[in-house]
């Protein structure tokens, strides 16, 4: 193994030991000890919480802003993508010839749209004064952060690009990740958990169809 | 403007409680993609970036890095990481506590699935734990504590107040057994008023009167702890909150009452219902529930009968937050109003995705923010106005003090009514 490559697994696994060791606590935390009587149900109420409360149709932040949405929705699975390959592209390099070139280009223009999004979403923040007004450089590190390694991958898999530069992004964005905005990758799950138990219990969701 | 030195040890203790997870989730779980911006009246009535649902948690959140967090500690500046100074906490007054009615609405439309009026509520914990509660919304506060009731109303006014009511409803029903009963004990409904009802619109207590007398409930009111409310709610000061649950909780066992009935209050209600065993610690050993519950299950039961046709006007919901968002009580309101009008029509939107009157989260006890609680009501008189309804029903106090407010401001022409009053209108009671 490289140098860059030798960083990055470090940098891979300090940030999967700290994200592990929140995850860990805040399952040993648990949810709030309620003392009242329920008036719904939390299971529903949670599984709601992921399901329909996540529908665009029923989010003001999703339909009365369907492009940053939709924006938003690219620039995460690219994400998703660009870190799931990180560790083919680490134990599978050379392998990678007998992957077919179709493949490999259409996942790389599939990670460079997703990377315009999360540039597109980054000049909203600089150009919009509501986001900049709350806005801080743990806002703009971690945009470009991920952004970039959508882009490195992309250029990784087309072989367009230096692997020291390829290595160095994922050892920063692993770094970064768990100190900065990029963690909520995982506060993500437990707001949606702790809302769920939240509306769940008082009956409020799922909600009663209207008519 | 609040000058005195302040201590920050108590209100950070606040941000370091590990409780349970929903304290760290909140405080991380923000991305400031500011897409809560105008589910909130506060910035749809000023347009202005700090009023966005986002930035008003980030006060708090800004202040949890800072003393909380390795990377807020060692980097602040990159962080945002604030510290808890009396600029910022005079900043965390007019913005928790002076545009924000915790009305929640922001949560269900937030990407993630922030709970900012739970970020708010822990705002202004730390600042009741600097004595910086707005001093209109702690003499509010006091008056409960002190007196037994937010406007300290003394007992003998409150007696007459009542006294006067049954003779009334004597005289209505032609039946002398038609009671108002005070201070009985062993009854099945120990019933809760908001003092507004006995200092401003003692009608309302006739309307429930004659729907308790309707359905022959065996029911009664303490003289002295009656008061629904509790700002301790608002105040975040929760050993005032639970000194508060505590007079209806030991009252009722003085009484020994069987089912505490809530009275048309949406905060009374929920922090009842909801927050008064956590304030107490302890799981009530009696039923807690809303008088809305209580009229949908007469209803249901065949104990009163309503006539539709005698509230012919019509007619649109406000549905409180704390009832509706917070309290799960959508379908019941709209069961109980259904059976009471002939002519319904919503406001859009409703529901669980209301807007807040703007009268919420305290608003109306802090006079300082008259100007900005007039305002956001807007939306809501917009809303009224659209629907074309003469008369607007909610079962909420406070949501009908701010509504007529609204009304006389926006020039609305309605007519704003409670639950018992609309239910009480359509009775139909064969006088005994
Ligand atoms: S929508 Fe939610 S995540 Fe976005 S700024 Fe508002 S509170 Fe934060
Ligand atoms: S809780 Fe209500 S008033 Fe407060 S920020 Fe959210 S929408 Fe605005």
């Amino acid at each position: 193994m490289e140098w860059y490559q030798i960083m990055a697994v470090i940098s891979a696994f300090l940030c999967i030991t700290l994200l592990t060791a929140k995850l860990v606590n805040l399952i040993k935390l648990g949810l709030p000890k309620e003392l009242s009587q329920p008036n719904g149900s939390v299971k529903e109420g949670i599984i709601y919480s992921f399901t329909g409360a996540m529908s665009p149709k029923a989010k003001e932040s999703a339909y009365m802003h369907l492009p940053t949405y939709l924006g938003g929705i690219v620039y995460h699975i690219g994400t998703f993508v660009s870190l799931l390959l990180f560790p083919f592209i680490l134990l599978l390099a050379d392998k990678i010839e007998r992957v077919p070139d179709m493949f490999l280009y259409i996942t790389a223009a599939a990670l460079t749209i997703s990377s315009m999004a999360g540039a597109g979403i980054m000049v909203k923040r600089i150009v919009t004064d509501n986001l900049r007004y709350f806005s801080s450089a743990d806002d703009y590190i971690s945009n470009i952060l991920t952004t970039a390694i959508q882009v490195v991958t992309a250029l990784m898999l087309i072989d367009a690009v230096d692997p020291v530069l390829y290595y160095t992004t994922a050892a920063l964005l692993f770094v970064w990740m768990p100190f900065g905005k990029t963690k909520h990758l995982l506060y993500f799950f437990f707001a949606r958990v702790n809302l769920g138990y939240f509306y769940g219990r008082r009956g409020t969701w799922p909600p009663i169809k209207k008519n | 403007m609040v000058t005195q030195k302040i201590d920050i040890k108590k209100p950070l203790e606040i941000l370091s409680r590990g409780d349970d997870s929903k304290l760290e989730t909140n405080m991380n779980a923000c991305v400031k993609c500011g897409l809560c911006a105008e589910s909130c009246m506060y910035y749809l009535a000023f347009k202005e970036a700090q009023y966005v649902p986002g930035a008003k948690a980030e006060l708090v959140s800004s202040i949890y890095r800072r003393y909380n967090t390795l990377a807020g500690k060692v980097a602040p500046a990159l962080f945002n990481a604030k510290e808890l100074n009396q600029e910022m906490a005079e900043k965390m007054v007019d913005m928790l506590f002076g545009a924000c009615t915790m009305c929640g609405r922001c949560v269900k439309h937030c990407s993630i699935g922030v709970d900012i009026p739970y970020i708010v509520r822990k705002g202004r914990e730390m600042l009741a734990a600097m004595n910086m509660v707005p001093a209109t919304l702690q003499s509010t506060v006091d008056a409960a504590l002190n007196t037994g009731n937010n406007m300290a109303i003394p007992q003998e006014e409150f007696i007459d107040t009542i006294k006067w009511m049954e003779e009334e409803l004597i005289d209505e029903m032609e039946d002398v057994n038609a009671r108002i009963p005070l201070d009985e004990t062993d009854k099945s409904v120990f019933y809760t008023l908001n003092p507004r009802e006995p200092k401003f619109f003692p009608l309302s207590i006739s309307a429930i009167a004659k729907v308790f007398y309707a359905a022959k409930e065996s029911w009664t009111i303490s003289s002295k702890y009656y008061d629904v409310t509790n700002y301790g709610f608002f105040n975040g000061n929760n050993d005032q909150a639970a000194q508060i649950a505590g007079y209806l909780h030991d009252e009722i066992h003085k009484l020994r009452g069987k089912k505490l009935v809530l009275g048309e209050c949406g905060h009374g209600s929920r922090a009842t219902r909801w927050e008064g065993p956590g304030y107490l610690k302890k799981k009530f050993d009696f039923e807690t529930i809303t008088v809305v519950e209580v009229i949908a299950s007469y209803i249901r039961e065949g104990k009163i009968t309503l006539d539709k046709s005698l509230n012919s006007s019509k007619v649109t919901i406000h549905d409180p937050c704390n009832l509706v968002r917070n309290g799960g009580l959508y379908s019941e309101i709209r069961f109980v109003v259904k059976s009471s009008v002939s002519d319904l029509q919503e406001m859009n939107p409703y529901g669980e995705d209301n807007f807040c009157c703007g009268g919420g989260g305290g608003a109306l006890a802090m006079s300082e923010y008259n100007e900005r609680r007039i305002k956001i009501g807007a939306i809501k008189a917009q809303q009224i106005a659209k629907s074309g309804a003469k008369v607007v029903i909610t079962p909420c106090h406070n949501c009908v003090d701010q509504l007529q407010q609204l009304n006389h401001t926006y020039k609305l022409g309605v007519k704003i009514m409670t639950i018992a009053e609309i239910v009480a209108d359509a009775l139909v009671i064969n006088k005994q």
